[in-house]
């Protein structure tokens, strides 16, 4: 075989670089048109492994999903959409080993487009799976913010709730509650959101939050049972039992199987009718109540004893329950002071004796029922207004 | 020990005489002002670049190809296929290696350094084309060998096939190997300034500013390809790499020396068995590939797929924390099995991706376990594996300079450098002092060739001037004097030959015989300047090579050596004598012996 230029090819540089400059370029093209055969060839397997991929992901078959996914990206390394559903499926598998692996393949594709959404909230989520605190705040800002082909509203508004319930998740109460103000702040008049964060609201603790959020809704829909059991609930809460009152009976007239909203109205009640410490009752009122109160811590505290297999007259005054005891009985007298208007704290010292009984009782014989829970409650209400 | 040495396999194909160069002469004839031969050649060194980063598309392409073809997208442990196909595959390669391409066993790095030293720079076209198909099939069906040292091969083939069909000088002709193995390699690689670096520590075998030029815009122009065709991705996803505290280094350091005692062992394993296999009768070489491909096959179907091919994606996923440590080493392990018994079976194939994946699974095992009983060491297992490529790189191909600029074009990060030295320095110590030939002279000498390598130069001791000359003459004569005063002078010296200070400088010698004639012809009061027509003596400097004072010591008696800062300064004299002397004090000539 010879492999010298042909005796007819003229001989000087210029003649040879423009051969070489041809033959280069009908290689150029060549390959060109190879790689694009091969390409196309590729993407489309890498497809079918794609969706095989995203199928099982779907099923919860996550290292299926990651197989496929791989063997996707063997096909099309490049593929933004690859490597984040590959990313996805690892951070989902739940194998911390594979987190990084994930961030890996999102950090590539963020330095790309740090401006998408999907990408910086799949970050989010990683940094979520790691506990990351900051990270996730800022992957999930980013997500807001960023760029979605589609629903940007509702993606950016399920990532803020993401965020909120990562937080709360994490114990981190004063940041969720910013992002929950945040929330609320944007929230379109939509009845469904409105009482989405106003549950969030109260899983943060934030009762007066949730509450607002109720309202909004009943300024719309005054009948809602939803609405109302959550605003019921939430003045439930906050002790604030007459407003819990309205609001719960409206939550059961509207929805009669609502148990939960009828227990809390039936306990609602019984503070409203045994609480002596209530406004605009009479003196005469207020000391039956005071009586009445003190009569039933009496009978919790022999009844906690009993349960526990003592007898209240012959418990030793060192024990919880003879102590108690003990100052029941030291208190007792007193209560035929009460109609003397000059023992201004009498009533405060005899129902302190009555909520250190139910209060006590709770944590010894267990969460009381009846007039003991509106007296437990009262009692903590009354520590919270007073702290 | 000394193995017996097998026959050469590298291709002893007829040496291809290039025609006289009369295209050459008549290329540049009407445009001399424009082009000339260097000129020429380094435009020709984009076009090899070009055609090279071509051919390694296209290469890779036919790798992946076969892979999906024969292996699917993503083996499985525990399929039949894993052990059916490399077996079947293996059987194939050799029948088109024994009957189709002779001589493209092996990597090819060894074959395009003797086609630049031996064969005139003489790569047959068939030789890259046969290496082309039998590797894709090699590497696509799962053997664990990588793509780069063939892609060197295909790069230099078409680089000598384009210079003889250009007909080019035989000396141009020669350069042409090492330029197209530069661009394929870095191609391959899509690291142009390893590429660069290793042709010259491994192919060239010496620092050569003449080639240098070309080198470069050969391994650009073809990594400029590869890029427009397959993207500019990197190899690896790098994870984020840190070095923050320098006490880590000394745990870089026990990786380093792990990373050379292992490539002792992958190199030891290789030396021990390739000349063994190659005694053996010819026809078991029919059957050697497939069982290499077998044993290849049945560790993938055991549990380990992640040691067939190349073996990037696993690279990949070690660098990213996926596997324990323990199948880290494990990984290690087999692939250093894998790698022995098919490259020692004659199947073509490179040992870069395997020297990488060998390195990044030790690189990680040690980082990890290393971890275990110091938890404050901050380096990833990213780092590790990172660290640990260079480390076999350096201790297994020993190219240390190669190693660390491999890790840092390949990682795009320089933080970590500090590691890859240390790390790097200690693996080619301890590979150096446990086994004295690098891999691939090894494989040259096995071959029954000995070619230069960069090692070799650097263990070399040059001999200087100042190792050779002697002290200042006691008497130096002054041309501006006169005869008689300088005559005066030598009364007392046995010297026969007389060093001349001439004015305003430079240097001559006389004969005391010359001398006293001057004399006693009654020119003594004259200076000798006017009487005798000064020669001046070239000078040498301390530093020089002793060869260049062999140049002049034949003609001249005395050959002055003067300070570099000032030529009027005498430093001493070199003669015939005193540099023959220092030659003949060293032995000259050592042929290493194989292993």
């Amino acid at each position: 075989m010879s492999w010298t230029l042909p005796r007819y090819v003229p001989r000087s540089a210029p003649v040879v670089l423009l051969i070489l400059t041809a033959a280069a370029a009908i290689a150029f093209a060549g390959v060109g048109h190879l790689v694009a055969r091969y390409n196309a060839n590729q993407q489309s397997r890498g497809r079918k492994l794609y969706e095989q991929g995203l199928t099982a992901a779907a099923d919860g078959q996550y290292d299926k999903a990651i197989a496929a996914f791989r063997a996707a990206l063997t096909c099309d390394p490049n593929s933004p959409q690859y490597q984040l559903s590959l990313a996805r499926a690892l951070r989902d598998s739940n194998d911390p080993r594979r987190l990084e692996e994930a961030e890996s393949y999102l950090l590539a594709l963020w330095q790309r487009t740090p401006q998408d959404g999907a990408v910086n909230l799949a970050l989010a989520r990683v940094a979520a799976h790691k506990g990351n605190i900051d990270d996730a705040i800022r992957y999930y800002h980013n997500t807001m913010y960023g760029v979605w082909s589609t629903n940007y509203d509702a993606n950016r508004t399920k990532a803020r709730i993401e965020l909120i319930q990562f937080l709360m998740k994490q114990g981190a109460r004063n940041k969720a509650e910013s992002e929950l103000l945040a929330l609320a702040s944007l929230l379109p008049p939509n009845p469904a959101a409105h009482l989405q964060v106003a549950e969030l609201f109260a899983q943060n603790q934030d009762w007066a939050g949730a509450l607002a959020q109720c309202r909004e809704v009943l300024h719309t829909e005054p009948s809602s049972g939803a609405a109302l059991a959550c605003a019921g609930e939430a003045a439930y809460r906050m002790g604030n039992y007459a407003l819990a009152q309205r609001y719960l009976q409206g939550a059961v007239s509207v929805n009669p199987q609502d148990k939960q909203s009828r227990e809390m109205l039936d306990t609602s009640d019984l503070i409203l009718r045994t609480n002596p410490f209530r406004s605009h009752i009479s003196d005469a009122e207020r000391n039956r109540r005071i009586a009445a109160a003190f009569a039933q811590a009496e009978k919790r505290l022999s009844e906690c004893a009993q349960n526990n297999g003592a007898d209240l007259k012959t418990l030793a005054p060192t024990t919880p329950l003879g102590a108690l005891q003990v100052r029941w009985v030291a208190v007792k007298p007193d209560l035929a002071r009460l109609r003397l208007a000059a023992e201004t704290d009498l009533p405060d010292t005899i129902m302190d004796v009555v909520f250190q009984i139910e209060q006590q009782t709770a944590t010894i014989c267990g969460a009381p029922q009846g007039v003991d829970e509106a007296l437990l409650l009262i009692s903590q209400r009354r520590e919270a207004s007073s702290q | 020990m000394t193995d017996s040495v097998a026959p050469p396999s590298i291709a002893v194909t007829p040496v291809e005489e290039p025609t006289p160069p009369n295209l050459s002469r008549r290329l540049f004839a009407r445009f001399e002002g424009v082009f000339n031969e260097e000129v020429f050649f380094l435009i020709l060194s984009i076009f090899i670049g070009i055609f090279s980063g071509l051919a390694v598309v296209c290469f890779r392409l036919a790798i992946d190809w076969t892979h999906l073809a024969l292996l699917g997208p993503l083996p499985q442990a525990h399929s039949w296929r894993l052990v059916e196909v490399p077996s079947i595959v293996g059987l194939v390669v050799a029948v088109l290696v024994i009957y189709v391409f002779p001589g493209i066993r092996g990597s090819g790095v060894n074959q395009t350094k003797a086609a630049l030293y031996i064969f005139n720079g003489v790569i047959p076209f068939r030789t890259a084309i046969g290496k082309f198909i039998c590797s894709a099939l090699a590497i696509g069906s799962g053997q664990s060998l990588g793509p780069e040292d063939p892609s060197l091969q295909i790069g230099a083939g078409i680089a000598s096939a384009l210079g003889r069909w250009l007909e080019i000088s035989r000396e141009k002709l020669r350069l042409m190997a090492p330029v197209g193995a530069a661009a394929g390699l870095a191609a391959a690689f899509n690291a142009p300034i390893s590429a660069v670096l290793f042709v010259i520590e491994e192919v060239i075998g010496r620092w050569s500013a003449g080639i240098l030029g070309s080198v470069v815009l050969a391994a650009v122009s073809s990594v400029v390809i590869v890029r427009w065709f397959l993207g500019s991705e990197p190899l690896f996803r790098i994870p984020v790499t840190t070095f923050k505290n320098p006490a880590e280094l000394i745990a870089y350091a026990v990786l380093g020396i792990v990373g050379g005692i292992a490539s002792v062992a992958f190199a030891k394993s290789i030396g021990f068995l390739r000349p063994r296999l190659k005694a053996l009768p010819r026809w078991t070489q029919f059957f050697q590939p497939a069982l290499a491909g077998l044993i290849v096959g049945l560790i993938g179907f055991l549990g380990a797929p992640q040691v067939m091919g190349a073996g990037y994606e696993s690279m990949d996923q070690a660098m990213h924390g996926q596997f324990v440590w323990k199948f880290l080493a494990v990984l290690a392990v087999l692939k250093i099995i894998a790698t022995t018994v098919s490259f020692v079976s004659g199947t073509p194939g490179g040992m870069f991706a395997p020297t990488l994946f060998i390195g990044a699974m030790l690189g990680g095992a040690v980082g990890d376990v290393e971890r275990i009983f110091f938890p404050h060491l901050t380096g990833s297992t990213g780092t590790y594996v990172l660290v640990g490529m260079g480390v076999l790189f350096a201790g297994f191909l020993r190219a240390p300079m190669t190693s660390v600029f491999m890790v840092l074009e390949v990682s795009g990060n320089y933080e970590i450098i500090v590691p890859v030295m240390v790390a790097n320095t200690f693996s080619y110590f301890v590979s150096r002092s446990l086994q004295a030939v690098p891999i691939f002279d090894l494989l040259t000498r096995q071959d029954g060739l000995i070619l230069p390598s960069l090692e070799e130069e650097r263990e070399e001791t040059i001999l200087h001037v100042e190792d050779a000359m002697q002290p200042p003459p006691e008497i130096i004569l002054v041309a501006q004097d006169r005869v008689d005063a300088n005559y005066g002078r030598i009364q007392d010296s046995p010297e026969s030959v007389f060093l001349v200070r001439l004015h305003p400088a430079g240097w001559s010698t006389i004969t005391r015989e010359q001398l006293q004639r001057l004399y006693l012809e009654g020119k003594g009061e004259r200076t000798l300047a006017s009487v005798f027509p000064a020669q001046p003596t070239p000078s040498l400097y301390p530093d020089l090579s002793l060869d260049s004072a062999l140049r002049y010591v034949n003609d001249y008696a005395l050959v002055p050596v003067v300070n570099r800062a000032d030529s009027s300064q005498l430093e001493g004299v070199a003669s015939r004598g005193s540099v023959f002397k220092k030659y003949g004090s060293r032995s000259t000539i050592e042929v290493p012996m194989a292993e």
